[in-house]
């Protein structure tokens, strides 16, 4: 097999810190020649930051890099590409008016002429060389705007080889595909494979690193905490390093009794999804399940106020309500933990309880003035009860760790008195212990008279957690499942209609 | 309290003091330098007096102006509003209005002014810094269009007395505006939840709006009070110069906006404080009257004050890449 041929890549004791967490402690792997190399972990398991340290996005704190044998210090992305280090991220960087080829081939035009111009034919008959090589029918002048997301990757993926690549990482390539669309990218990766290109795959899903990896190495919590041969492992062996802790304690369920209808969405249309129907009980967690694309952050920014409405209702404990603006929202006490919540999220460099107290500022003292100790009291209160781990109420949130930093937003909510909490990935980015401790904290909501719904894209997470799923594509809901009836295999099919 | 898992680092607060603190420092002891070379006259009653009025209205200015630069606009039509308001005080006075009410019209000029400002950046979406060269052109253009492109009288009791009286006969009114303004502007800015929402909305003005908060409105407002500064400055010029002219007001942006950010207010905003907008407006405003009690030709005072700004924003660039860098 590949260790024949060689080692091709060594990352050794590479440590990364970010300001309030150890992103990447002290992990090493090798990778070999013609070989798939599956990286396993959950949200915030370092994967990510692994791959922009390879790819000269991220300086490591320490460590060391080998290339061919040769010791390799990464300072930016061209370095990384002029060795042959070629990442495909799961955002695309794909220029979206441009052809196929002139994608293929950017900052690299093939050129005529003592005028350099553009050799259009040239570009084109490459490009479709290229293509063909990968076996994928794509017309190199073709708009990239208009194909599909694994059209778009195969650009991707063409656009890398065109340039020698030794070492291709993709990240997550299937979030957003459909299981046909992932065979075919597997064939495209044994293609490849058989060109002596050695391929790093990350992904969470189980079943793909059986399928398309010749070696995995599972990380939780920056640590590298296994690696094993595919063959000779199984899926239960590689649940329990990736999580570190039994199924049981990692998803913590209890039963809440289900109440009353509080919110109510009829046929409601808005750009990225159409005629959405669905309710929600007291003490309910609703689970939204979807592939990149399937129109779910786009339905929870309109039902927070934040994407506008073409038609349909919202009604909110049997009131219909206009909501314009997430002003609106919060006051019909909805809050919404959203994806990115450095982004959406926080307002990163400013204090704990200035970003607590976010969605209340007008509930600060009774006047124009901020009563500070009123501020304080209920920052201090929210930081007990949810256990922010923090060292005073003033530090900058933007360095706590991301645990910490969701469970400051869902204090901004709770402090605003929200019953209907929409979370957008709520785990993404967190580590293990964090994870369990906002699932309690979904629970303890249900218990105290909230309704949640959570966005996850994490099969494990959803099937565990919610008590019921709706499933998500293309914009509208393909199936809805209780806990009891739902599997990974069931909502990956409703998710790919 | 639960333990610390965090970093040493801790920008925030004590950095910032640190650096208002400098600034200070940075002034008085540029003061004392400015006092020794430019003996005897720069410390005198007859240039200090003059001086401070010269500032009072750059540096009303100035803080409101901070206010609309912390949530990550800004407002460069300040110096085509003193123009024009300056040309309206003469005018409206020619006609023989009364000075009670043409300062009353003038402040509001001030806000027509400065919610004009606010609905090109909030409600139309224009990039505020070239909504606001825009403007302060139209502002100018109507100074010129009132005036006759002349300078004319602007004598008037009330009018004379905002830049040239005195309260308890020893203190200048204008220096009176001046303090007024900046206690008001630094309770707003570190005290009150207006003030909040505008830091908010500076650090993360998406967070902000998904938080409720309702971020257009303010940025509205801090544009419309920035307007009625403006005007503000605008009358206490014309009273100090006894005319209204066009000219008045002329390149102050820039001298106003190099205090700020020598203030420490960033460009981007989310950060800048009211002291330091205070201290940036001082130790400009200290420069450039010693440079001109020196006789230093006007032609070159205008290439120092343009040389300032480039300075002080590449300083500040300099400093956000170094910061990023760490990462």
């Amino acid at each position: 097999m590949a260790n024949d041929n060689g080692i091709v890549l060594k990352m050794e004791n590479i440590i990364k810190t970010f300001p309030g967490v150890v992103a990447l402690d002290d992990v090493s792997i090798e990778l070999y020649k013609g070989e798939v190399l599956g990286i396993l972990g959950e949200n915030g398991a370092g994967k990510s930051t692994l791959i922009k340290i390879l790819a000269g996005n991220y300086i490591k704190d320490s460590g060391s890099i080998f290339v061919d044998g040769k010791k390799f210090e990464i300072k930016n992305p061209s370095e990384a590409m002029a060795s042959g280090i070629r990442v495909i991220y799961q955002e695309l960087n794909s220029l979206n008016n441009l052809t196929v080829a002139e994608n293929i081939f950017v900052g690299e035009q093939l050129v005529k002429g003592p005028f350099k111009i553009v050799d259009w034919k040239a570009m084109n008959k490459r490009a479709a060389e290229i293509l063909k090589e990968l076996n994928v029918e794509l017309d190199p002048n073709a708009i990239i705007g208009d194909l599909s997301i694994s059209e778009k990757q195969v650009v991707e993926i063409a656009k890398a080889i065109s340039k020698e690549a030794k070492i291709l990482v993709m990240d997550e390539p299937t979030a957003a595909l459909s299981e046909e669309e992932t065979q075919s990218l597997f064939k495209i990766i044994q293609t490849l494979k058989s060109r002596g290109v050695s391929i790093i795959y990350i992904s969470h899903r189980l079943k793909e690193i059986f399928e398309i990896t010749d070696r995995v190495v599972i990380l939780r919590d920056g640590k590298n905490v296994g690696l094993r041969k595919t063959n000779e492992t199984n899926a239960n062996e590689l649940v329990n390093l990736m999580v570190g802790r039994d199924i049981k304690e990692m998803y913590p369920k209890r039963e809440v009794p289900i109440g009353e209808v509080v919110l109510e969405v009829k046929n409601l249309n808005a750009e990225g999804f159409k005629d959405i129907s669905f309710n929600l009980r007291r003490g309910e967690i609703l689970g939204i399940f979807g592939l990149l694309g399937s129109g779910r952050t786009a339905l929870v920014k309109a039902l927070f106020g934040a994407n506008k409405i073409h038609s349909g209702d919202i009604i909110i404990n049997g009131k219909k309500v206009n909501v314009k603006s997430p002003k609106i929202a919060r006051d019909e006490k909805v809050g919404l933990v959203p994806l990115d919540r450095k982004v959406e999220g926080l307002a990163l460099h400013l204090g704990v309880k200035e970003n607590v107290t976010l969605a209340n500022i007008e509930d600060l003292g009774k006047g124009f003035l901020i009563n500070k100790k009123l501020e304080k009291m209920k920052a201090q209160k929210w930081v007990q009860e949810l256990g922010i781990k923090t060292p005073t109420l003033e530090q900058e949130v933007n360095s706590l760790s991301g645990g910490n930093q969701q469970k400051v937003v869902l204090a901004k909510w709770l402090e605003s008195g929200s019953k209907i909490i929409i979370l957008n990935e709520p785990t993404r980015g967190i580590d293990v212990g964090a994870k369990i401790e906002i699932y309690k904290l979904m629970q303890n909501l249900c218990e105290e008279g909230s309704a949640v719904i959570m966005i996850s894209s994490e099969l494990p997470e959803i099937l565990s957690i919610a008590d019921r799923i709706l499933v998500m594509s293309k914009g509208r809901i393909t199936a809805q499942y209780s806990r009891t009836e739902a599997t990974e295999e069931k909502l990956l099919q409703s998710a790919c209609i | 309290m639960p333990e610390i898992k965090a970093s040493s680092m801790e920008p925030g607060k004590k950095a910032k003091i640190n650096n208002t603190g400098i600034l200070f420092i940075v002034l008085v002891v540029l003061f004392a330098l400015f006092s020794y070379i430019g003996r005897p006259f720069f410390f005198s009653v007859l240039n200090l007096i003059p001086m401070l009025n010269n500032l009072s209205f750059i540096g009303i200015i100035a803080a409101v102006l901070t206010m609309v630069m912390v949530t990550g606009e800004i407002d460069f039509s300040i110096g085509g509003n003193i123009g024009l308001t300056a040309c309206l005080v003469a005018f409206l006075l020619s006609k023989g209005m009364s000075g009670w009410i043409v300062v009353v019209i003038a402040l509001f000029g001030g806000a027509v002014m400065g919610a004009f400002n606010g609905f090109l950046a909030t409600v139309v979406g224009v990039n505020s810094m070239i909504a606001t060269i825009g403007t302060m052109f139209i502002w100018r253009g109507i100074g010129y269009t009132l005036s006759n492109g002349e300078s004319m009288l602007a004598v008037n009791p009330v009018i004379d007395f905002i830049g040239r009286g005195f309260i308890f006969k020893v203190i200048p009114f204008p220096i009176v505006i001046f303090i007024i303004i900046f206690v008001v502007t630094y309770v707003v800015m570190n005290l009150s939840k207006w003030g909040r929402s505008i830091y908010a909305i500076g650090t993360n003005p998406m967070a902000s709006y998904l938080s409720g908060i309702n971020v257009k409105k303010v940025k509205f407002i801090n544009f419309l009070l920035c307007g009625i500064t403006a005007s503000l400055g605008g009358l206490i010029l014309t009273s100090l110069s006894a005319v209204g002219m066009p000219q008045h007001g002329q390149g102050l942006e820039l001298v106003i906006i190099s205090g700020i950010v020598l203030g420490g207010t960033a460009l981007g905003g989310g950060k800048g404080e009211i002291l330091g907008t205070l201290a940036g407006t001082l130790i400009l405003s200290i420069l450039y009257n010693f440079l001109t009690i020196m006789n230093v030709y006007y032609y070159y005072i205008q290439i120092v004050q343009g040389a300032v700004l480039v300075l002080v924003v590449a300083t500040y660039e300099i400093r956000q890449s170094r910061a990023l860098k760490r990462v």
